[in-house]
């Protein structure tokens, strides 16, 4: 499907949006093709976007079945202002110690993250950004 | 089957903040854009132009998601499911006014003309608002 896309470059004004402490909205499709929309904790960081789930999730279930996604910024202060990024999953790495979430938890909250469930197994999913539209194009 | 909303819902979606809208491209993949919707006796209703490209997916797959997420509380949000059942044209602006007024309290500023409004009928709510991922 996407197995041709070449990365695409992050503007200044995209990059600026995505080192806020937001939320980013992530769009996978569902087995019979219904859009799953869900907001998620994100990095952006060596021009990947980085996320974290568990594996009992529905959206990187979706996600390692479509290798695609849609992800979508909002300036909280404007909304008229987003962009939208069309991305690839590249690697799907698990984090059995829980590092990468407790990071991100300390990007959120401050804090570490919670204690896991006995059966919470968390993995890191490394996302190449290959189209970007929207009004924070530059 | 068209689904009730729970009275948290319909509190929820008196709150004034744009929908996140995902529809599917010809292509396969999903569009999302922010939009201003309204919730009325249980229907979402948005408005756009026939132009714009969720609408065209619109019409080729009427299946569209919305997300309801309060930008100063991100973890107040809810998703909702459901289907185009019927647009029609906003003759003179009037629906797209009416929202202007809901999320600006103003008279629309833009063009109100060659406007639609779209109404979608939820079929699935899950999120934090009702407590169901």
């Amino acid at each position: 499907m996407a197995g041709a896309k070449k990365a695409a470059a992050l503007s200044p004004a995209v990059r600026k949006l995505a080192a806020l402490p937001i939320l980013v909205v992530i769009a996978t499709k569902r087995n019979d093709g219904a859009v799953q929309l869900n907001p998620v904790w994100f990095e952006l960081k060596d021009g990947f976007v980085w996320l974290n789930s568990n594996t009992n999730r529905t959206w990187p279930k979706n996600l390692q079945r479509d290798r695609e996604l849609t992800m979508l910024l909002v300036d909280p202060k404007v909304p008229d202002r987003y962009a939208q990024i069309r991305g690839r999953l590249v690697s799907l790495i698990p984090d059995p110690k829980h590092e990468f979430i407790d990071r991100l938890s300390d990007r959120y909250t401050g804090k570490k993250f919670r204690e896991l469930e006995p059966s919470e197994h968390r993995v890191t999913l490394k996302i190449q950004p290959v189209a970007v539209t929207g009004a924070l194009i530059e | 089957m068209a689904v009730e909303l729970s009275p948290k819902m319909q509190a929820f979606t008196q709150e004034v903040f744009p929908a996140i809208i995902g529809t599917n491209r010809k292509d396969g993949s999903v569009e999302i854009v922010p939009v201003w919707f309204e919730q009325k006796d249980g229907a979402f209703w948005i408005n756009g132009g026939t132009n714009r490209g969720w609408f065209k997916h619109l019409e080729r797959d009427p299946r569209i998601t919305l997300l309801l997420i309060d930008p100063k509380e991100m973890f107040r949000w809810a998703q909702v499911e459901g289907r185009m059942v019927n647009w029609a044209e906003d003759p003179g602006g009037e629906h797209i006014n009416q929202l202007s007024h809901r999320y600006l309290k103003k008279d629309y500023q833009g063009p109100r003309t060659g406007r639609i409004k779209i109404q979608i009928e939820p079929l699935r709510v899950t999120g934090a608002i009702d407590g169901r991922r």
